[in-house]
């Protein structure tokens, strides 16, 4: 069997981007996949877009993924998800986390941006996982309550070592995931 | 146990499976995860280091007394440590010697690209190469099996998409640390003249022993009349290239880099394409064989930015005569670069905002350095950030040439790092400079090691060296202007003065709230007192925004509750909510 999936995850320094790729990682490693993680660390962390790419499959060389190449691009916030688009594949999903995080100079709207997105063809899913996890007690669940939609998407279970909160979290991205009827 | 491991992470376990007994490093990307993962073992000596160069001498030190040992740093780091580098090649060493050093291209979070490689060839010491996590964690122990056999110090040359790559790892337990004595042998450790003639031709001798073990790390995949020789993390890509190319091809990878062993000629005849990540480190000793290459010499492969499949892809089919294009799917709009910037109740920021108001009016030369206050270039307040310590090293130099006034920011990792024989010359010669320490108390950039200022008060070393010193608070910005305004003036008055701006990194402070169970406090724009005179915007908070009619809001999910905005509203628009308590209580 040859087949990859290829995800690439983008945000903003501080929203656990990383630990995203890294629980997805873990919910693959689990089914038995070979693993690549690609993460960047240091001076983008701060503030600055951050982009980490994630590929699981049989047997994993490059830990890049190429644009146009994602089965799945994860946005955790919108204007990001612009940045993000060149990696969806065809018939590959970009999956919108609902918040804009506003940058100087840019008067987009958060349905401005995905009318842009709607206008470049690609499939994408808006999910509120920055609402929900504001209900949760803090924006820090956004990334989790995110897995567990992406998890559901993919078929993957949820990955070993999750705290409770987190757990919550995940399962409340799940039922997003199976409430919704996107097909 | 197959643990889902960075490559960092990976290095540090093969070298721990091999126990090593000290390792050291001074922080930086893409680097800094080895010693973090060590740091967890406390039945071993574990160390961050004022700098690359006492990092390295630690660990030198230790293995020439027979203790098997690392020391880790990113490519700029190793310029720093170049010194004791070339030297241990003419000691040798007695326990296994480690050096690791992590090249970032593309510079994702670094001022140059640069391949550690050429330092093995100039220093002779060898050069191991990983290409992935997996690899990097055998060839750790390798490395370090191999340095105590040779009695030679090692390199391994990692790069950001191997050390920040994470996969799949079977890792063994740690071994007991290898701890040494030291035997005299002063006719090797002495480098005297006469001793250092002698170790030459030793050197030169062991590089004839190395080029044949580097044969044994040659591993060939495929057949094929053509062959691609390719080394660490480019063989990746080469992977996945023949794959789409859908071509038969013999892949020569090499995971000893540096020396290439003659031997290669009869593995790939004549001419062979090279695929690496960098310099055309192994291309040009595969030529100096005789070997005809294809590579980044001629153009190849870009010898600029990281490579990937699509440009090994494009690389490879040009250098076959085959024909391949990409396909890239363009969007058309894409908001502009999201920049790094200052975190919400950084107190850069308010170190840099009262730095700005000190010195209206003047004309000034922000002379910069490495480190989050980097970040003062989105202020404009980094007019030159060249290297670790060029804030001071720089500022001399300026402030020796031109009137105008020049002011050194520096972080209290770097001042350690690399401005102490700096502050020397400037008190030494009294040059006139503002030099501003920004002290958060840990090396903050790199994911917050503990910096040496939380032992050792900077403002003593300064006023030790005669220099006049003041402490500022800067989220108390009246206070700061006052006294950088008076700092200002004294400069001007041609001496130099130093300004330390003590308060720890906004990231650590809320991360030890967090846990502690103290609330910080949140602010809040009152919109009937705000008169959209746009001063807190000045600030540069990136939890202040702008709203359509003008007026300031904050994202009270991003703010920490510093209060800067409180303290430069003229109206008092700026209201918290919570325990303002919390941030007397923060600063320590």
């Amino acid at each position: 069997m040859d087949v990859v999936t290829n995800i690439v995850i983008v945000g903003v320094g501080g929203q656990g981007v990383l630990t995203l790729a890294k629980w997805i990682g873990e919910a693959a490693l689990v089914e038995g996949f070979d693993v690549r993680i690609a993460e960047v660390h240091g001076m983008s962390q701060r503030g600055g877009s951050v982009e980490v790419h994630v590929r699981y499959g049989s047997e994993i060389y490059s830990p890049i993924v190429e644009e146009g190449d994602a089965d799945v691009v994860i946005a955790l916030e919108a204007l990001e998800a612009l940045r993000g688009l060149r990696y969806v594949k065809h018939d590959g999903v970009l999956v919108i986390n609902r918040r804009l995080i506003p940058l100087p100079n840019v008067r987009l709207s958060l349905d401005e941006v995905i009318k842009t997105i709607e206008k470049s063809g690609a499939r994408y899913l808006v999910i509120p996982a920055f609402e929900i996890a504001l209900k949760l007690g803090s924006p820090i669940y956004e990334n989790s309550v995110t897995l567990g939609f992406v998890c559901a998407l993919l078929g993957l279970p949820m990955p070993p070592g999750l705290d409770d909160k987190n757990q919550t979290a995940f399962r409340t991205g799940v039922s997003i995931y199976n409430s919704s009827a996107f097909y | 146990m197959k643990l889902l491991l960075l490559g960092n992470e990976a290095l540090a376990y093969g070298a721990l499976s091999e126990g090593v007994a000290v390792a050291t490093a001074y922080p930086g990307t893409p680097s800094t995860e080895i010693l973090e993962t060590l740091e967890e073992f406390r039945d071993r000596f574990t160390h961050w280091a004022a700098n690359e160069k006492t990092a390295f001498e630690i660990a030198y030190g230790a293995a020439l007394a027979g203790a098997r040992a690392l020391t880790a740093m990113k490519h700029v780091g190793l310029n720093v440590a170049a010194d004791p580098l070339h030297s241990s090649a003419y000691t040798g060493v007695e326990g296994g010697f480690l050096i690791i050093s992590a090249d970032d291209p593309s510079m994702h979070s670094s001022q140059n690209e640069q391949d550690t490689r050429w330092y093995g060839l100039q220093s002779f010491v060898p050069v191991l190469e990983p290409s992935d996590p997996r690899n990097a964690y055998d060839l750790a122990k390798a490395g370090m099996r191999l340095s105590e056999e040779l009695r030679h110090p090692v390199l391994i040359r990692s790069v950001t998409r191997v050390s920040h790559v994470r996969a799949p790892v079977d890792i063994d337990p740690p071994s007991p640390p290898k701890w040494g004595s030291f035997n005299k042998d002063i006719k090797r450790f002495t480098l005297v003249p006469a001793h250092a003639r002698e170790r030459r031709k030793a050197l030169l001798e062991k590089w004839r022993e190395v080029e044949k073990i580097s044969s044994k790390f040659i591993k060939v995949e495929g057949s094929g009349e053509k062959s691609v020789v390719t080394a660490g993390v480019a063989y990746n890509y080469v992977k996945e290239a023949v794959k789409k190319l859908n071509i038969e091809i013999k892949i020569v990878k090499l995971e000893m880099s540096v020396p290439v062993p003659p031997t290669i000629r009869d593995i790939v005849g004549e001419r062979a394409v090279v695929v690496e990540e960098g310099e055309p480190v192994v291309e040009i000793q595969l030529r100096s064989l005789g070997i005809y290459t294809y590579g980044k010499l001629d153009g190849y492969f870009p010898r600029y930015g990281e490579l990937d499949t699509t440009k090994t892809a494009v690389g490879l089919a040009k250098a076959f005569g085959i024909e391949y294009r990409s396909k890239v799917f363009r969007p058309e709009a894409e908001p502009p670069p999201r920049r790094p910037s200052l975190c919400p109740g950084c107190p850069h920021m308010g170190t840099f905002y009262a730095l700005r108001i000190a010195a209206v009016g003047k004309e000034v030369v922000w002379s910069g350095d490495i480190g989050c206050y980097s970040l003062g270039v989105n202020t404009n307040q980094q007019d030159i950030i060249t290297h670790m310590g060029s804030s001071i090293g720089l500022g001399m130099g300026v402030a020796l040439s031109d009137k105008k006034l020049v002011v050194a920011t520096v972080g209290d990792s770097t001042f350690f790092h690399a401005s102490l024989p700096q502050l020397v010359d400037v008190a030494t010669r009294s040059i006139p400079l503002l030099i501003v320490v920004m002290d958060n108390s840990y090396t903050a950039m790199t994911g917050g090691q503990p910096s040496p200022s939380r032992k050792i008060p900077i403002e003593k070393i300064t006023e030790a060296f005669g220099i006049t010193t003041y402490v500022i608070d800067p989220i108390d910005i009246k206070k700061s202007i006052y006294t950088l305004k008076k700092a200002i003036e004294e400069v001007k008055n041609n001496k130099p003065i130093v300004v330390v701006s003590k308060r720890p990194c906004v990231l650590m402070a809320v991360r030890k709230a967090r846990k502690s169970g103290v609330h910080w406090p949140r602010y809040r724009v009152d919109p009937d007192l705000c008169i959209k005179c746009g001063i807190c915007f000045n600030i540069g908070c990136s939890a202040i925004f702008k709203q359509d009619d003008g007026k300031a809001v904050v994202d009270t999910s991003l703010c920490t509750g510093c209060g800067v905005c409180s303290e430069v509203c003229p109206r008092g628009a700026f209201k918290y909510e919570g325990d303002r308590s919390a941030w007397t209580w923060l600063r320590t």
